[in-house]
């Protein structure tokens, strides 16, 4: 196969260190990356029924980690890393999850000549896995163990590259030639400690900060993944993508999307191509806003210091959150919490919280030590929170497993999870956002966490340019296939209103199930950063439909691919399905339901239909509805064929997919929706 | 294994800045006739060409380091992608994430005035292309592949480029013959890297920079800020 596509993926087996490769075309119907990953999940970890998929450091664990076609051809934006499997974050189930990562990784390692690397296993001793073009080893990483992020991947380029003086000179590869160094994936001592705050770690400040997947690296002993090639990537309509780039260049930049404001030269939060290496901060103006802002208020020396130790260790910005990118305010808060209350609730955060009311401290009913709680806001305590974490020493062990296992153990897990001091909205998984952004919140719920897709909370905005329900009619000619239809929009969410076109109306299933299809497909599998694409305002769909044909040559209509995204959409829900996903389980925290549940918004917050008018409005004081929320599902199921009573696939749906062998096993484990 | 594997032993070090001289002009026959031993250096560079009517010039603070122009150079010559292929180079990583500005080198072929692949090419492969503003250019046909061009340029890294598969070498044309580009190239034309860049710091120019330094190709392409009235009292904006 050609055409964005390399052929093969590479198959690792830490354990017997058996290396295999798996024929790409074999799974080309998902499109790729995350698509093409969660079938060979399903495949290698849950069809054979050998493993309960309960537990993410059980060697049985499959980890594909993947690329899109898109991937180093030269179309912008598409170069991101789908990794997937059970994730050790989310609670209180580990569930099958997703995330992904910018930097080189994806590009290198397809002209390496791979598709992905699916790692399964558990190696007797710490090892990295080295690819240089179709050669794979697995080396020992006795001397890279204990290492950070940064001095691993200096160490592995020192190791890979030989005496090559960087900017100087050709490394000869067989009878290749490359100026790049290798691009490598690993993790630091937290992800070693098998915390479930841990990261993977690519570059300075690059990192797949969702799932806690750095901590399944952790359990295989797999320290790094490094990957070298000079290999070649066909693609059907070279001129057609150039154009493309020209096309979307035509505005003045390559800057569409949520963030359209942010443009070249920018202070942007990009690590790809919106980055701006001159801010300085970090190497190539790599990292993301969530790390940056890690330590945010002591200057800003202190701030690089504390988010140049959180990659060094390799801990998740989002997992180990201190202070709110976002806050708000929660009824009953301590004083000093007073408008200051992040969003969602970060490990930070909690600490301070429970040291503010007085049973969190030295000696204290949950002891503190070793961390200098008086120091709380200083660069010394984020130094020695991941300290104690990667250690697992003193009250880092607790924290290493997360906020919620952490309050499990303090024995305050219901208490504040029904106060709201823990402000998970669903699955104990950290985030940034949710409500007023109602499908934002629903996408927790179904998923496994922060869905961190930002597709429409811009579109869906104060409109720039006529009335409000002329942005809507023009939004909803977009969202192909559930078109002309603006109630989708409607964030109604109070009385009759939202139950009839709001909230928790058949209306909103669409516009969340579109939101799903269409993340599924051109974001994990196609590998569009989501920062990046949708851009609903302006390009979308053309620009996908451009870069698709011109580098796949596939004749798909955007409709089609959307329909390639709600089936890896229904693939991924009977994978949770399998390790037991139902209406049941799946439901928001408590606080989801009470006043103090809204964070807050940008670009003139939602639009509400009421009264036979339309209006932008911020919505603070908006929460969600048990009755409502319950029936948002039924629709929601209807609508994606999934059965009322259970949440689960039916036959028919599965088939229609042609995902007849899923529905089997599916039956024959009594999991199949009726 | 690095190309400076080879001459390990018996190589005198170089600095980078050292060895950046242009065209090979005042260079370096002591670092030349270490490294590359065989081919005549600029100074004994005894014909004189007729200068190249184009030549890109960059700004290296500029450079967001995407890439962009690595892939739009090997997909308008090959119509694939393949950075390796690419006849600029745009090196970034650097050791230990050393920051802005020594995080990316940006290696773009010259154009040199003085250019050292033509001199010493033995078949005349590589050559100046009258009928085309002079641009220095490898004709595929005529080169057997013996890498003369590779080992001549005075450039690190060297801006020839070594083609694998075809086992013949390359170099910046200024997309002359780039069949995969809807435009037309060439040093009257839009090179494809030039084009496609979104930041903005690659520039065809026409005259030829300061050939006596690597500083004569690194410009300040920033293009001038349109001039707002501060009103009193409001901070200045922060420098770049």
């Amino acid at each position: 196969m050609a055409n964005g596509y390399t052929g093969k993926i590479a198959r690792i087996n830490l354990t017997t260190n058996e290396i295999t490769t798996i024929d790409t075309a074999k799974y080309e119907e998902f499109g790729g990356g995350y698509g093409i990953g969660a079938a060979i999940f399903w495949d290698l970890a849950v069809a054979p029924g050998q493993w309960d998929l309960k537990d993410p450091y059980d060697p049985r664990h499959v980890l594909p980690i993947m690329a899109g076609p898109l991937a180093a051809t030269g179309v912008p934006g598409a170069g991101r890393t789908s990794i997937c499997g059970i994730s050790p974050e989310t609670f209180p189930t580990c569930e099958f999850f997703r995330g992904n990562f910018g930097g080189r990784f994806a590009t290198m390692m397809k002209l390496a000549g791979w598709d992905g690397i699916v790692v399964e296993g558990k190696a007797e001793r710490p090892v990295w896995i080295n690819v240089i073009n179709d050669q794979i080893k697995i080396e020992s990483a006795r001397e890279l163990w204990g290492l950070d992020t940064w001095e691993t991947q200096d160490r592995i380029v020192s190791m890979v590259g030989g005496r090559t003086r960087f900017g100087e000179e050709w490394q000869k590869i067989g009878d290749s030639y490359t100026t790049g160094i290798p691009q490598i994936v690993c993790i630091g001592p937290v992800g070693e400690a098998k915390s479930r705050l841990a990261a993977l770690i690519q570059g300075s400040g690059v990192s797949a900060r969702i799932g806690g997947y750095g901590a399944v690296f952790g359990a295989k002993n797999l320290k790094a993944i490094s990957v070298t090639g000079t290999g070649t990537i066909e693609m059907a309509d070279p001129k057609g993508m150039l154009e493309a780039r020209l096309w979307q260049m035509g505005g003045g930049s390559l800057v569409t999307g949520s963030f359209a404001p942010a443009f070249t030269g920018s202070a942007s939060c990009h690590p790809c191509l919106r980055a701006d290496r001159r801010r300085n901060n970090y190497h190539g103006g790599e990292t993301m806003c969530v790390d940056q802002f890690w330590l945010s208020d002591k200057g800003d020396a202190a701030r690089d210091l504390a988010s140049e130790a959180l990659m060094r260790y390799g801990a998740s910005g989002w997992a180990a959150h201190f202070v709110g990118l976002f806050v708000s305010d929660i009824p009953g808060a301590p004083e000093f919490f007073h408008k200051q209350v992040p969003v969602e609730t970060g490990i930070g955060w909690y600490l301070r919280y429970l040291h503010e009311i007085g049973v969190l401290g030295p000696g204290k009913e949950i002891d503190s030590a070793p961390l200098p709680m008086d120091q709380w806001g200083e660069l010394a305590f984020r130094e020695a929170f991941l300290d104690a974490v990667s250690r697992r020493a003193g009250i880092g062990d607790a924290l290493a497993e997360g906020c919620c296992r952490a309050a499990q153990k303090w024995g305050r897990l219901e208490k504040d999870m029904e106060s709201g001091a823990l402000r998970f909205p669903a699955w104990g998984a950290t985030g940034h956002w949710t409500l007023p952004s109602v499908e934002w919140a629903y996408n927790y719920m179904l998923g496994a966490g922060d869905p961190s897709w930002h597709g429409l909370v811009t579109a869906v905005g104060a409109p720039r340019g006529g009335t409000l329900e002329e942005s809507l009619q023009r939004l909803s000619k977009k969202t192909i296939p559930y078109t002309d239809d603006i109630f989708m929009f409607n964030y109604a969410w109070k009385g009759e209103e939202a139950w009839k076109t709001g909230i928790y109306s058949p209306h909103k299933a669409k516009e969340v199930a579109w939101s799903r299809h269409y993340a599924s497909f051109w974001n994990e599998s196609m590998a569009f950063c989501e920062m990046f694409l949708p851009s609903l305002e302006t390009l979308t769909p053309e620009i996908e439909m451009k870069y698709y044909r011109a580098v796949t040559g596939k004749k798909d209509s955007f409709a089609d691919t959307m329909r390639i995204g709600q089936k890896i959409w229904t693939l991924e829900r009977a994978i949770r399905v399998m390790h037991g996903r139902s209406r049941k389980t799946e439901d928001f925290a408590p606080f989801m339901y009470k006043p103090g549940a809204s964070g807050m918004t940008f670009w003139g917050g939602v639009p509400i239909y009421e009264n036979g008018k339309w209006r932008s409005d911020e919505a603070p004081e908006m929460y969600l509805d048990r009755k409502g929320v319950d029936d948002f599902k039924t629709h929601y199921y209807a609508l994606e064929g999934w059965d009322k009573e259970n949440g689960w696939p039916t036959r028919k749906t599965l088939e229609e997919f042609g995902l007849k062998k899923v529905a089997d096993v599916m039956a024959a484990r009594g999991r199949l929706g009726s | 294994m690095a190309e400076s594997e080879k001459a390990a032993g018996k190589e005198k070090r170089v600095l980078r800045r050292q060895f950046l001289v242009g065209g090979g002009a005042a260079l370096a026959a002591g670092a030349l006739s270490v490294a590359v031993p065989q081919p005549s250096s600029a100074a004994e560079c005894k014909p004189s060409y007729p200068s190249s009517t184009g030549y890109i010039v960059y700004d290296s603070r500029l450079c967001w380091g995407c890439q962009s122009c690595m892939f739009a150079c090997s997909a308008v010559h090959y119509g694939n992608a393949n950075p390796a292929l690419s006849r600029i180079q745009i090196i970034r990583d650097a050791p230990s994430f050393t920051k802005y500005p020594l995080d990316i080198v940006m290696a773009v072929c010259r154009q040199c005035v003085t250019p050292l692949c033509v001199q010493n090419c033995p078949t005349g492969a590589a050559h100046v292309a009258a009928e085309n503003g002079n641009v220095r250019v490898i004709d595929e046909e005529k080169c057997i592949g013996c890498r003369m061009c590779l080992q001549s340029c005075p450039q690190r890294p060297r801006r020839a480029v070594w083609n694998p598969s075809t086992q013949k070498s390359t170099k910046c044309d200024l997309c002359l013959d780039a069949p995969f580009w809807g435009r037309k190239g060439g040093p009257d034309g839009e090179p494809a890297c030039v084009t496609i860049c979104p930041s903005k710091a690659l520039k065809l120019v026409h005259e030829a920079p300061p050939q006596e330094d690597v500083s004569g190709y690194d410009v300040n392409l920033v293009p001038p800020q349109p001039k707002t009235k501060r009103k009193p009292g409001t901070p200045a904006a922060p420098k770049a």
